[in-house]
């Protein structure tokens, strides 16, 4: 008998929800098929995507079903994987082994390029490694938006020991999912950041603080520590650096940084007043850095190719490339990474490939449940840092929903007020009492017992909030009620009594 | 029952004490946190029964009640949400005629809701249990349902 086919085919949750799983059962006791797991591209309006080698790279089918078994095994009516114009025209760096390799295959991780950035970490002095990082130009990609190196600088400086390295794996904005992909599909990317950023402030510890709602997320990093571990990885100049996975317990807030610092320490994740930061004085009181996962993936590259290389995608005050994940009713849902700089309306149309059939554009929302929404007409906004700071819009963790027209405007504004009101950690008055009082006057509206008094003191309070809440979760939550009153405003005057 | 709390105590004991670590532990195995265990669960942790108690009761994942057999959760995120998961919740609750947060007679399931899969690509998302559904139109909710005994 001749050999198998090698197939690859994604094991991503994403893919296995539009069915890979399903097809990996049917074909599992194919003589003739040799199925390798893979991480997922991320061109999930293809999945389940089934590549083989070809010639000249990948071909792929899309949206593959048991039956397609034959026409693969041929070979007939496949497609360049490079051609597919969703993937050719992104900028995979971040992203670039996704459908590639097996993600807890550590040799294939290192034959493209990994632990490269480590290595040169090693050759480099702390003080060399956070001024790579400073030319990088690298800022948080968690929302915050702060510049790594100095962040890295302030705990590097910091006389008080032990210092912790926190992976930010509580990806709680809704509409985002790249850290679940870097998570299920190339975690040794996010250990050999946290270990460059341990080198460089010199941490002997780290945590992986992972939601719950991410099973398979954790558990294949889990797998992956252990394998990097008996590989000699996690050894900081012949000191162990232990890296542990830390289950969170579905609390949106703990994806604040010092919300999530109490969680770890085992208490109620209510978020502290700052200063002092966590980099002076974070878990157990100790300098820790917290960072997001992509954070963290982008760093290994910086190092290996150089901040300069890295300065020089993007925008002035945004550098690098960010990823983008689009969900909602556009017609190509999925994750994009392309350097800061395009259009909302270019990523739309180049990648989302416009509106899913049957459905009309009718707003686009920005930077998850927190994130400003905009009408057709703020489209041509540049998706950078500055930018949309101008417009008092934030990028966030970079998800990107599109509604369509038949999204109530009001009571999308309610869904996202009951949001804060579920999910504030209520130390600040603002937040825990103003998302409740806002969601009660976006009920009444919404049950046809609202007046224009109610808008006005929405406006009101939602300033309230914006100045006067702790964290960005009661100090971001009034902008997406805000923006749909402002874009949509005949909506919600339809539903006052008159 | 507390039998097997004072052993999974023993289990989980870490320096420094951990108390959402140990609850968690306790769910695992348990099903829930029994609220007679409190005080048992302070003095082990060497901590206060308001902390242990304050722990539990802030976060959502922790339950005090043993949930059904099966516990459904749809996803109520933005992407979910303009893909129509009002709709999916909706025959959800037709269908086992009961509300989020309550469990069918007999306590086969339990409904509930969550506030991100990370699905968003192939929404809208729907979870039993540990599987994840994708793309769930309300016409299918009956026959997901049906696998589960």
């Amino acid at each position: 008998m001749s050999n198998p086919t090698r197939l690859y085919l994604s094991n991503d949750t994403s893919a296995r929800a539009a069915g890979a799983g399903s097809l990996a059962d049917a074909w599992a006791d194919r003589p003739e098929v040799q199925l390798i797991r893979v991480s997922s591209r991320g061109a999930f309006f293809l999945e389940p995507m089934v590549e083989r080698d070809g010639p000249d790279g990948r071909i792929a089918w899309f949206n593959v079903t048991p039956d397609d078994l034959p026409s693969i095994l041929s070979g007939t009516g496949g497609t360049a994987v490079r051609s597919i114009p969703f993937l050719a025209h992104q900028a995979r760096y971040t992203f670039a082994n996704f459908g590639e390799t097996e993600p807890l295959a550590l040799d294939a991780y290192q034959a493209r390029g990994g632990l490269a950035g480590l290595e040169e970490a090693f050759r480099l002095a702390p003080d060399a490694i956070i001024e790579e990082l400073r030319i990088s130009g690298l800022r948080g990609r968690g929302g915050a938006a702060f510049p790594v190196w100095n962040k890295w600088k302030v705990a590097q400086q910091a006389k008080a020991h032990p210092k912790y390295v926190v992976a930010n794996a509580d990806e709680g904005d809704a509409g985002t999912y790249c850290d679940r992909m870097i998570l299920e599909g190339d975690p040794f990317r996010l250990l050999e950041g946290m270990l460059i950023c341990a080198r460089a402030i010199g941490a002997s510890r780290g945590y992986v603080y992972c939601r719950q709602e991410y099973p398979a997320a954790a558990a294949t990093l889990r797998a992956a520590i252990h394998k990097a571990d008996e590989a000699e990885l996690l050894d900081i100049d012949g000191e162990p650096f232990p890296i542990e996975v830390v289950d969170g317990a579905g609390s949106y807030v703990c994806g604040e940084e010092t919300a999530l610092l109490e969680s770890l320490e085992g208490k109620r994740g209510i978020v502290r007043a700052r200063p002092p930061y966590p980099a002076q004085a974070g878990l157990y009181g100790r300098p820790t850095i917290v960072s997001n996962v992509l954070t963290f993936a982008t760093i290994p590259q910086i190092l290996s190719r150089g901040g300069a290389w890295h300065a020089s995608l993007g925008t002035e005050h945004s550098r690098g490339t960010i990823a983008l994940q689009l969900g909602g009713r556009v017609k190509h849902p999925g994750l994009v990474e392309v350097p800061f700089g395009l259009s909302l309306r270019q990523v739309l149309d180049q990648f989302g490939g416009g509106m899913a059939p049957g459905s009309r554009f009718k707003a686009v929302q920005v930077g998850g449940p927190l994130g400003s929404l905009f009408p057709a007409a703020g489209l041509e906004l540049p998706i950078c840092y500055d930018a949309f700071a101008k417009a008092g819009a934030v990028l966030g963790h970079g998800g990107i929903v599109v509604y369509d027209h038949e999204t109530d405007m009001v009571d999308l504004a309610r869904h996202f007020m009951a949001f804060t009101a579920d999910e504030s950690c209520g130390k600040c008055t603002p937040c825990r009492i103003g998302s409740v009082r806002g969601r009660e006057i976006l009920e009444r509206i919404q049950a046809g017992g609202g007046t224009s008094e109610d808008l006005a003191l929405l406006d009101d309070l939602g300033e309230t909030m914006k100045l006067a809440s702790l964290c960005a979760l009661g100090g971001r939550a009034p902008y997406p009620v805000l923006t749909a009153i402002e874009h949509f405003p005949v909506e919600f005057r339809s539903k006052l009594r008159t | 029952m507390h039998e097997q709390v004072q052993s999974i105590l023993r289990q989980v004991r870490s320096e420094p004490p951990n108390v959402l670590k140990t609850l968690l532990a306790i769910q695992e195995q348990v099903g829930h946190v029994p609220v007679e265990a409190i005080s048992e669960i302070a003095r082990s942790l060497d901590t206060t029964t308001a902390l242990v108690a304050g722990v539990l009761s802030y976060y959502p994942d922790l339950r005090v009640a043993a949930p059904g057999r099966h516990v459904i959760r749809v996803c109520m995120g933005e992407s979910c949400y303009a893909n129509g998961c009002g709709r999916v919740l909706r025959a959800l609750q037709d269908y086992l005629r009961a509300d989020v947060g309550e469990s069918t007679p007999g306590g086969k399931f339990t409904l509930g809701t969550m506030s991100c899969a990370g699905n968003c690509a192939v929404s809208p998302t729907v979870t039993i249990d540990r599987d994840l559904y994708g793309r769930v139109l309300p016409s299918e909710v009956e026959t997901i349902l049906k696998r589960y005994r």
